[in-house]
């Protein structure tokens, strides 16, 4: 008996060194819970990323903080080679401007964007209304309402800088999630959300306009805000992989190569055809340039729309 | 009916069932060790299911959740400490019971409650779903602010001793639970400027503290031998008559569970929470409750096994996820190629009744592999006090910290359970504080929507539907009815102490005490 009980432990103590050995091996951190949607994008990206830089990967969920948690963890492991984040945009672009972080854009190696998606204007399909014009007249009497998945998220920012580059009258209420504003949209409790096709497909919505540059491919028919007399506004849902700073170029470059050879494998395509990903890759160069060009805009929506600090 | 027999021959391969075995045998274990739960034990098997096909890998993370609701209740019974928060409710009557030694009883009505609540929210699912998501839809910020208000009130009820106290207990609560981002605004509230605050105080690093390691503390400080010895882990299934003289609380029970589920964001420890209150109102037995009374664990146990197969309502009807449970098994799902949503019932009929069956088998297989379970707790508990406890201790930390990978859940976990420990010695009961805290973002959250939708009319709340009317209504009958048997109360007690003293003097201290 005693000896079974001095086994166990025992063996608990030899789990704890190999978990300490383990500290060698590649750390993918995500910034959300379990099961989320960026989540299970990391998971299908990590089998082949890992495979590619041939280590063993440890996909790490630490949530909180509309992800920037997870993400100030990435920031903080300056000059750590074995930790990269797989990261939303809104960590990247957006949160810095709104609150105080301990980073900024500045913070990390930039790797590679992974998938995209361009986000749509939608109301509810049993709604009367077809057109964005016609949307804007109903709005003079009465201010419709927008529904988000959050302050400060990107649903937040399309319909903010919707609101402040037109007629349209709309104000915003915030939910947990994607899940609960469509319930809401159901319910006629909000009119308007911005999301992305896979949103769009699931439920009963009818797109009005995409915030895109051109129009887009399966929705040939929806057109662009700039078509609709706004400005170019440039709304996507996407993910990308950063490291922390101060690794050298050379690892850098491995992160680089992996993430190009994975975004590019069957195997990848295949699953982002399954959940709607847009593959939209951008190499380490491109990708920072246009985390740059995001967090300015987004900077200046977040102003525009009196949300900014 | 073929898509049905494709459905049931879908479930029934051997991988299936194997799944469904070591999901809900795993489940049990994970969701009775204290910090370990729900979210925790699917974090763990999900990464398996990368490799399976749809119905084997929905299987075990069914399993895993449903055998993970039913475990919690165990520890709670057995040492006053829920396993995961869904059960926090079951330690009211639960733990009492197993004080008078009656622990067999205790267990054998949780078991039987949890398997009557989820098969029969397996039924409602099957026929009703469509029916529950459109009624669920109804439920706009303001029904959800309405019936989170009738929820809270439940806290009188559980405050035996001094309602001021429980009050207190609730309060704090809540304000835990708005420390972190705004809802509303996104602005960090009460972080004090630490970084590591602005992700909010998370439930389970809370309740650990609360529960489980303040039962460690209290057991460790008292000197008595007998009081801190686990009597043996037993269980006696409830006899036929005596199911059919709670027939009503089991019925009860389920249909409140079944109902919380399906509205999105609630979840199974609000369901727990509402269902008690509702026996402490409609129960036949309601005087005894919290003294040890059966009705209590069925109120708590039937709803919260209800809400797992409710929760898929709109999970599956709209693609909503109702928790953070069902949101995991949202992904698992777009994982294998079906996302959730309007359409999924016309295009992947076979798939969505073979999840049904999947269900049906898993609440069966965890009436059957209860017994090893409680008889593993048996074994596990038989050792000395200090492995247990230190057991305890270790399970809680890392149950804690594995919910979201935050250090900061460890501070939280062990600064919340010195709180509970003085709570506890100063007769402050700790339900309340889970209760605020559960309940507490829904309110908050709830009311500002709301607000923003009336454009800052509270007022409106009151006629903006029938479902919003009709539930604060029941919130005033309640207020009424609980003052006036205060009143009522009050009034008996006085009379009884004035009782033996002479009839005039008796009228003379009325007449004085009148202004």
């Amino acid at each position: 008996m005693k000896s079974l009980r001095y086994s166990l432990a025992t063996l608990a103590l030899i789990g704890t060194t190999h978990a300490a050995v383990a500290a060698d091996n590649l750390e993918i951190i995500v910034p959300f819970a379990a099961g989320g949607a960026t989540d299970i994008v990391a998971r299908s990206f990590e089998p082949t990323f890992s495979q590619q830089l041939g280590v063993t990967s440890v996909v790490r969920n630490v949530a909180g903080a509309s992800a920037t948690v997870g993400t100030a963890e990435v920031a903080n492991s300056e000059g750590n080679p074995n930790i990269i984040g797989y990261e939303p945009a809104g960590a990247l672009s957006i949160q810095p401007s709104l609150k105080k972080l301990p980073y900024g854009p500045d913070s990390f190696t930039y790797i590679c964007r992974t998938v995209s998606n361009p986000m749509f204007l939608m109301v509810s399909k049993s709604s009367d209304i077809t057109s964005f014009k016609q949307l804007v007249e109903e709005s003079q009497d009465q201010p419709f309402l927008y529904g988000s998945s959050g302050p400060g998220t990107l649903p937040h920012l399309a319909m903010a800088a919707t609101v402040v580059n037109s007629d349209l009258k709309a104000e915003h209420v915030p939910y947990s999630g994607s899940g609960p504003a469509m319930n809401a949209l159901a319910g006629n409790e909000i009119q308007i959300m911005a999301d992305t096709e896979t949103i769009l497909e699931n439920y009963d919505l009818r797109p009005l306009a995409v915030f895109a540059d051109h129009r887009v491919e399966g929705y040939d028919d929806v057109p662009t805000v700039e078509e609709l007399g706004l400005p170019a506004l440039d709304f996507a849902v996407w993910q990308g992989v950063v490291a922390p700073k101060g690794i050298s170029d050379e690892r850098a470059q491995q992160y680089a190569e992996a993430c190009k050879v994975t975004v590019e494998s069957d195997k990848f395509k295949s699953f982002a055809d399954k959940a709607k990903a847009g593959i939209a890759y951008l190499g380490p160069d491109d990708f920072k340039a246009f985390v740059q060009k995001r967090f300015e805009t987004n900077k200046q929506v977040l102003e525009d729309a009196g949300l900014a600090p | 009916m073929d898509v049905i027999l494709a459905a049931v021959g879908d479930a029934f391969t051997w991988q299936a069932l194997l799944a469904i075995v070591i999901g809900t045998w795993a489940g049990i274990i994970i969701g009775g060790l204290p910090g370990l739960g729900s979210v925790v034990g699917l974090t763990i098997f999900l990464p398996f299911t990368f490799g399976m096909d749809v119905i084997t890998s929905m299987a075990l993370l069914i399993g895993v959740y449903c055998g993970s609701v039913y475990g919690g209740s165990i520890t709670a019974i057995l040492i006053n400490t829920p396993g995961t928060p869904q059960s926090a409710a079951t330690t009211f009557d639960g733990y009492p019971m197993t004080q008078q030694g009656r622990v067999d009883e205790a267990l054998g009505w949780a078991t039987f409650a949890s398997f009557f609540g989820g098969v029969l929210s397996c039924v409602l699912l099957i026929f009703c779903a469509p029916q529950l998501a459109k009624f669920a839809v109804n439920f706009g910020s303001i029904e959800v602010f309405a019936l989170v208000c009738l929820a809270m009130l439940c806290i009188v009820g559980i405050s035996r001793g001094s309602l001021l106290k429980g009050l207190v207990c609730g309060m704090m609560g809540f304000f835990f639970s708005t420390v972190g981002s705004d809802p509303i605004t996104g602005a960090d509230r009460f972080t004090f400027g630490t970084y590591a605050l602005s992700s909010g105080l998370d439930l389970i690093p809370v309740v650990v503290g609360a529960f489980a390691l303040s039962e460690v503390f209290v057991r460790f400080s008292a000197r008595d031998e007998e009081a801190t010895t686990i009597p043996e882990a037993r269980l006696r299934f409830p006899s036929l008559r005596e199911i059919g003289r709670r027939l009503i609380e089991l019925v009860r029970g389920s249909f409140i569970g079944s109902f919380v589920g399906a509205l999105p964001g609630t979840g199974a420890a609000a369901a727990a929470f509402i269902s008690y209150a509702a026996a402490q109102k409609l129960s036949p037995r309601r005087a005894n409750l919290g003294k040890g009374e059966p009705d209590g664990i069925i109120a708590s146990e039937s709803s919260n096994n209800a809400v797992t197969g409710s929760a898929f309502i709109p999970t599956l009807a709209l693609g909503i996820p109702g928790d953070v449970v069902t949101a995991m098994m949202m992904g698992a799902m777009v994982i294998h190629g079906i996302t959730p949503g309007v359409r999924l019932m016309a295009d992947q009929a076979q798939t969505v009744y073979a999840l049904f069956v999947v269900l049906i088998i898993v609440n069966v297989a965890m009436l059957i592999l209860s017994k090893p379970s409680i008889g593993l707790f048996r074994y596990l508990f038989k050792l000395p006090l200090g492995f247990v406890m230190g057991g305890i201790v270790m399970f809680s930390f890392i149950g804690a910290v594995s919910v979201r990978g935050n250090p900061l859940d460890l501070v939280v976990a062990a600064l919340t359970g010195i709180l509970a420990y003085v709570l506890r010695r100063g007769g402050y009961p700790l339900a309340p504080l889970i209760i605020g805290m559960v309940l507490g973002p829904a309110l908050e959250s709830s009311l500002r929507r709301g607000l923003l939708i009336s454009r800052g009319d509270f007022l409106s709340f009151f006629t903006h539907s029938g479902i919003a009317t009709t539930l604060f209504v029941l919130i005033g009958l309640f207020l009424v009815w609980t003052v006036a048997a205060g009143i009522l109360d009050w009034r008996a007690k006085i009379a009884d102490r004035r009782q033996p003293a002479e009839s005039g003097a008796r009228s003379a201290t009325t007449q004085e005490g009148r202004p």
